[in-house]
């Protein structure tokens, strides 16, 4: 059940990006996120921001229901990321997109938005 | 004490010759153990900056083990003498990187410098990393305050991982990458980030391994490495950033 969606439309670029770590932060703190659950979360958004290519803005949709964080960042209009992360199962050894996503959320996908366009969903569950 | 159980002393020089002649990393261990409490006093004319002092000590040891690394034997000075301006110039380097980019309040300043021993204490006494309201309970502001200090924290120059060389000779540890690995042209696998990870300085590509591979969390890694938790969470932004650059 969804009891909350935030969204933020910002520029896309290292300038903005402390303003979606912030929302990100206000809005773990008050789930109760701990720091490292909120760092890696973090880190996912982050590296999605830096993989979207030059678009000049981003969309990211934070649902927020009792027990998680579900993300969705988009569009993204590089296909590449689709690509990294429906790909085979990185290899031993491989730091991909897809690995790095998997070690610091619970899930993640890729879903195409009314619009047809690709938007990468993230999760994130509270703990405790 | 009885001869038998003194333990025989061998030189910084001798142990200097055994590293470099010999690869002996024990040797190397043995050096850098034995002049930590010169990083640490070093350390110590920087506290009251807006860091951490044992953040800014592993800088130090950065600097040390730079200064252990290329020691050259036919030097006729002590390492500790070597060391020192390597020592001083890492921790300098890294504090002029910092930079605080943007102008920073001194309150969140200083209340940055006082999160991460907050957050290895809270860790230890709760049993689980802290939420942000539970640091800001123990450190008697708000969530808030504690959100923007820690942003302050991340506030790392972003240039400062690609500037490369720098005026004083002193070199970028981004600069120790290997330039063995060249295979930059497949850079269609954009989100690939393999081939830079193999020409990562190797106590970066440890620090990932074990993140990323063994899924250690960033607690367990500090501890297995002896560092802060949040000096593990900017170890992997500045590698996985540093990786990135060399792709693009």
């Amino acid at each position: 059940m969804v009891a909350d969606r935030i969204e933020l439309v910002a520029p896309l670029g290292a300038p903005w990006e402390p303003v979606v770590r912030l929302v990100l932060g206000g809005i773990a703190g008050r789930m109760n996120f701990g720091f490292e659950e909120l760092d890696d979360l973090q880190l996912a958004v982050e590296r999605l921001l830096l993989e979207a290519g030059s678009q000049d803005t981003i969309r990211l949709v934070f649902d927020v229901t009792d027990r998680a964080i579900r993300t969705h960042v988009g569009p993204l209009r590089e296909t590449a990321i689709a690509d990294a992360l429906q790909g085979p199962e990185p290899s031993p050894g491989d730091l991909t997109l897809r690995r790095i996503l998997e070690t610091v959320v619970d899930s993640f996908g890729l879903e195409l938005s009314d619009s047809g366009e690709l938007v990468v969903r993230l999760e994130k569950v509270v703990r405790r | 004490m009885p001869s038998s159980t003194r333990r025989s002393f061998v030189s910084d020089r001798e142990l200097l010759r055994r590293y470099h002649e010999q690869g002996d990393r024990h040797a190397r261990d043995e050096l850098i153990e034995r002049h930590l409490p010169l990083v640490r006093a070093l350390a110590r004319r920087y506290v009251g900056r807006g860091e951490a002092l044992d953040d800014i000590e592993q800088v130090g040891a950065i600097g040390l083990i730079k200064a252990i690394d290329r020691y050259e034997l036919s030097r006729n000075v002590a390492l500790a003498t070597y060391a020192t301006p390597n020592v001083l110039g890492e921790i300098k380097r890294h504090f002029r990187d910092k930079g605080w980019a943007i102008r920073i309040p001194r309150g969140l300043q200083e209340l940055n410098a006082k999160l991460s021993p907050t957050i290895e204490r809270l860790t230890r006494d709760l049993g689980h990393s802290p939420s942000i309201p539970e640091i800001a309970a123990d450190l008697d502001t708000t969530p808030e305050q504690v959100l923007e200090a820690l942003e302050a924290g991340s506030a790392y120059s972003p240039v400062s991982l690609s500037v490369g060389s720098t005026s004083d000779g002193e070199i970028d540890p981004m600069d120790t990458l290997g330039a063995e690995d060249e295979e930059y042209e497949r850079s269609e696998q954009r989100a690939t980030l393999a081939p830079a990870l193999a020409a990562l300085a190797s106590r970066e590509r440890e620090i990932l391994r074990m993140r990323f591979e063994e899924g250690l969390t960033q607690t367990q890694i500090a501890q297995e490495i002896g560092v802060s938790q949040m000096h593990v969470s900017r170890l992997i932004r500045k590698s996985l950033a540093g990786m990135r650059t060399r792709l693009s």
